[in-house]
C-alpha cells in the first residue's frame, strides 16, 4: 500500500519538474492531478488505519511519518489552489517522496496501546504534525525567496526570475505559514504536557518523560526558534532574506527530530 | 483553388515606402471594396499594420492573381509599380499559409514574439469578413493561425519577458512588490526621462507618485503634466524616499545624489521594506555601493538593457520550439486544402450519374408518356434514389480518407474510371456551388485540424 502511494508521489514529482523545467500548463495540471490522485488514495489508507485501531494511525515514528507527508500534501495542495501558484511543488514533492520511501520500505504494525487513545493524545500528535507540514511549506517558501533575492540582487534574471511568484508574496506566504506552524507547535506541546503529567501515574514510561529526552528537547529548541523567528518579523524587522534562512534552519531541526532521532538515538518518548 | 500571398514588411521595404502603402490610411474596408470590384481573387484578407501590408487571397491562376494585386497595390496607393516591385515578397499555397502562420505568431515581427500582432491578425479577417471577402479557405487558414499564435504563446517562451528598459522596469518591480497598486514612486529630476518613466509607471497602476527637483517649480510643473502626481521639494527628498517603494532617479547632477551611507540612513526606519532604486541618469545619480545594502535591488539603465537583451536571446532561443508548431499546423492546414481538392471530383461524379439518370429518362420517354403523371413522378423518384444510393457508399468512404495522399488518390481513380476529366472544365464553378451547396463532403470531412 506503502510502495503504492510512494508510486504516486514520485510520479507527481516527475511530472512537476517537468512543469517546472518546461512550462507546459498541460503538464502543470497533470502534476496536480496525480498528486491529488496521491493525496487520495493517502487519505484512503490513513482512514483505513485509523478505523481499524480507532485512531488516526501516529503512534510510531513510521506511521508519523506517512501521516506527515499526508498532511504536507494536503497542506501543499491547499496553498497551491489559493495562490495559483505551481512553482512550489517542485521543492516539496521530493520530501515528500524521500520521507514516503521510510514507511514504503519498513511497513508498520500501528499499535493499539490504550494508553495512547484519548483525545489529549490526538491533539497531541496531530498538532504537531500540522505544524510540521506547516514549517515544511515556510522552509521551501523561503529557499525559493532566497533563489529569487539573489538573482534579483546579481541582476542575473534567469531561470528563478521566470519561474517564481514575487519577493512579497513569497514573504507574505512565508510569515503566514510559521505563524500557523507555531500555533499548532505551541497547542500540541501544551497538549502533550497535559497528557504525559495526567498519565504520569498510569505508566512508568510516561513517568520518566522530561526536557532531557532528546525528542522533548528538540521540540523546545524548535518553538523557541520559531518564537524568536515570529518576534524577530515584528519587532526588528527580520522579514525577507533573513525570515528565509531562520524558516530554513527550523525546518533542518524539525527533520532532524522527527527521522534520526526517532530511529537512532534511544529515547523515552518512544513506545 | 490556390492560396496566394502577396505584401511588403520591414524586413524589405523601408519605413518611408511602408508609410505608403499603409492600408489603415484610407481603410481597410475601402481597400477591400475596391479589390473585389477588380475581381482578382475570390477571396481576400488585408493585414495592414505598420510594419506590414500583406494580402491574402484565395484564387485559381496564381501568376494571374500575383500580377493583378501587385498592381492593386500600386494602383491603390498611387505608387509607380516600378519602384514598388524590388520590396514586394510573394507566396502560395502552403508556403503563404506558413507565413501567415509565422506572423501570427510573432515570429516575423521586428521583436520576436511581440504581442500585438495576433490582435492585428484577428482584426483583419474580421474586417474581411464583414466586407465578405472571406470564404471556406480564408476563413480556415485564419482561424488556424489564430489556433498557431495562441498555442505558440502558451507553449513556447518566445513571447516571454520584457523587451523594453521600462517595461523591464515594470516587470522588476511587480517580482519584487507583487501588485503595483498600493505603492508609491519617487521620481528625482523633473526632466524628460524621468517624466517618461513615471508616466509609465503609473499606466501599469501605480496610484502614488511624488516628484522632487531642486526647483520646486520645475517639480510642480513635470507633477500636473503627468496628472494625479504631487511635487515635493528637494529637503523633503528622504522623507519622500523614506515613504515610498520605488526611486527613479533621472536627474543631470555631474555627482551622485544618493550615496550609500544616505540610503543606509533612509533604509533603517523601513527596517525589512524592500526599495527597488532605478537609475536611469547619465552619469549615475546614486553610488553602486548602495545596491549591497540589504533589501534595496539598485538597477541602472545598462542593467536594464542587459536583462532586455537577455529577454530577447531567450526569446530567439525559443523559436526553434515556435517553428516546429508552425511546421504542425502548416502541414495540417496542407492536408485540409489537398482533401478539399476531392470536392470538384465528388460533385462532378454526382452530375455525370444525374446526367445519365436524365439522358436514360429523356430516351424512354416514349415509353413512359403511356403512364399517369402520378406514377411518372415515382419513376424519376426511384431513379434519383437509386443514383443517390449509389453514390452513397463512395461518398463516405472518401469522407473517412485519413490522409489526404491516400485521397488524392482515389479522386485520381475515380476521375480515371468514370472519365470525369471533361466535366471537370467546369471545376472552378463546380467548386464555387460546392461551397455552399449540400455536396460538401470534404469541409467537415477533415477533422484533424478543426477545434
Amino acid at each position: 500500500m506503502n510502495v503504492l502511494l510512494l508510486i504516486l508521489y514520485a510520479a507527481a514529482l516527475v511530472a512537476y519538474v517537468w512543469h517546472f523545467a518546461r512550462r507546459e500548463p498541460a503538464v502543470g495540471r497533470a502534476a496536480t492531478t496525480l498528486l491529488v490522485a496521491a493525496a487520495l488514495a493517502h487519505t484512503f489508507i490513513i482512514g483505513m488505519q485509523t478505523m481499524e485501531v480507532s485512531h488516526v494511525p501516529v503512534t510510531n515514528a513510521t506511521t508519523a511519518i506517512s501521516s506527515f507527508v499526508w498532511l504536507l500534501a494536503l497542506s501543499y495542495l491547499y496553498t497551491e489552489m489559493t495562490t495559483d501558484e505551481r512553482a512550489m511543488g517542485v521543492f516539496i514533492l521530493p520530501l515528500l517522496v524521500a520521507l514516503q520511501t521510510i514507511p514504503a520500505l519498513r511497513p508498520m504494525i500501528e499499535a493499539r496501546a490504550p494508553l495512547l487513545q484519548g483525545p489529549l493524545f490526538g491533539i497531541h500528535v496531530l498538532s504537531l504534525l500540522f505544524a510540521y507540514a506547516s514549517f515544511a511549506l515556510a522552509c521551501v517558501i523561503g529557499i525559493t525567496y532566497v533563489l529569487l533575492f539573489k538573482e534579483i540582487k546579481a541582476k542575473h534574471l534567469g531561470f528563478f526570475y521566470a519561474r517564481l511568484p514575487s519577493l512579497q508574496v513569497l514573504d507574505r506566504m512565508n510569515q503566514r505559514a510559521i505563524v500557523i506552524g507555531w500555533v499548532f507547535l505551541t497547542v500540541g506541546i501544551v497538549a502533550g504536557a497535559i497528557w504525559a503529567r495526567t498519565y504520569s501515574g498510569a505508566d512508568p514510561h510516561v513517568r520518566a518523560m522530561s526536557l532531557q529526552d532528546p525528542k522533548i528537547f528538540v521540540s523546545v529548541v524548535c518553538w523557541i526558534v520559531y518564537s524568536f523567528e515570529l518576534f524577530a518579523a515584528r519587532r526588528i524587522g527580520w522579514a525577507g532574506r533573513r525570515a528565509a534562512y531562520l524558516s530554513a534552519i527550523g525546518f533542518a531541526i524539525v527533520l532532524l527530530n522527527f527521522v534520526p532521532i526517532s530511529y537512532f538515538i534511544p529515547q523515552s518518548h518512544n513506545f | 483553388m490556390h492560396l496566394l500571398l502577396v505584401g511588403i514588411s520591414h524586413r524589405t521595404a523601408p519605413v518611408e515606402l511602408r508609410e505608403r502603402i499603409d492600408f489603415q490610411t484610407r481603410g481597410v474596408d475601402l481597400a477591400l471594396r475596391a479589390l473585389a470590384e477588380r475581381g482578382a481573387a475570390r477571396e481576400a484578407v488585408i493585414l495592414s499594420t505598420c510594419n506590414r501590408a500583406e494580402i491574402y487571397a484565395a484564387c485559381d491562376d496564381v501568376h494571374g492573381a500575383r500580377t493583378e494585386l501587385a498592381r492593386f497595390v500600386a494602383d491603390f496607393h498611387a505608387v509607380d509599380q516600378n519602384s514598388l516591385t524590388p520590396h514586394v515578397y510573394d507566396a502560395a499555397d502552403l508556403d503563404a499559409a506558413r507565413h501567415l502562420f509565422r506572423v501570427a505568431a510573432g515570429l516575423d515581427s521586428l521583436v520576436v514574439g511581440e504581442p500585438q500582432i495576433l490582435g492585428q491578425v484577428k482584426e483583419a479577417h474580421a474586417a474581411a469578413s464583414d466586407a465578405q471577402m472571406v470564404g471556406p479557405v480564408l476563413n480556415r487558414l485564419f482561424h488556424s493561425s489564430f489556433g498557431v499564435g495562441k498555442r505558440v504563446r502558451t507553449e513556447t517562451g518566445v513571447g516571454a519577458g520584457a523587451v523594453s528598459v521600462s517595461y523591464a522596469a515594470v516587470a522588476l518591480a511587480r517580482k519584487i512588490f507583487g501588485d503595483l497598486n498600493g505603492r508609491s514612486v519617487v521620481v528625482i529630476g523633473a526632466g524628460e526621462m524621468g517624466k517618461l518613466t513615471a508616466l509609465h509607471m503609473k499606466s501599469q497602476g501605480v496610484p502614488r507618485i511624488t516628484i522632487v527637483s531642486r526647483t520646486m517649480a520645475h517639480a510642480a510643473r513635470t507633477a500636473e503634466a503627468i496628472g494625479g502626481a504631487s511635487a515635493a521639494p528637494w529637503d523633503d527628498l528622504d522623507n519622500a524616499i523614506g515613504a515610498s517603494d520605488i526611486v527613479i532617479a533621472a536627474t543631470g547632477a555631474t555627482a551622485p545624489i544618493l550615496t550609500k551611507a544616505h540610503v543606509e540612513a533612509v533604509m533603517r526606519p523601513r527596517r525589512s521594506r524592500p526599495l527597488f532604486i532605478i537609475d536611469i541618469a547619465m552619469p549615475r545619480d546614486v553610488e553602486p555601493a548602495a545596491g549591497e545594502i540589504e533589501q534595496v535591488f539598485l538597477y541602472n539603465i545598462d542593467d536594464l538593457q542587459a536583462a532586455v537583451r537577455e529577454n530577447l536571446a531567450r526569446r530567439s532561443s525559443e523559436v526553434a520550439r515556435a517553428e516546429t508548431i508552425v511546421a504542425e499546423e502548416v502541414d495540417r492546414f496542407g492536408a485540409w486544402m489537398k482533401s478539399r481538392g476531392a470536392i470538384p471530383t465528388v460533385v462532378a461524379l454526382r452530375q455525370r450519374f444525374e446526367r445519365i439518370r436524365r439522358a436514360e429518362l429523356e430516351r424512354l420517354e416514349f415509353k413512359l408518356s403511356a403512364l399517369s403523371p402520378d406514377a411518372r413522378a415515382r419513376v424519376d423518384e426511384i431513379t434519383h434514389l437509386i443514383v443517390e444510393k449509389l453514390l452513397l457508399t463512395p461518398t463516405e468512404q472518401l469522407k473517412s480518407l485519413g490522409d489526404a495522399e491516400t485521397a488524392a488518390a482515389y479522386t485520381e481513380a475515380l476521375r480515371r474510371l468514370f472519365a470525369l476529366a471533361e466535366e471537370g472544365s467546369a471545376s472552378s464553378e463546380v467548386e464555387r456551388d460546392a461551397a455552399n451547396s449540400k455536396v460538401e463532403p470534404f469541409t467537415r470531412a477533415k477533422g484533424r485540424g478543426s477545434r
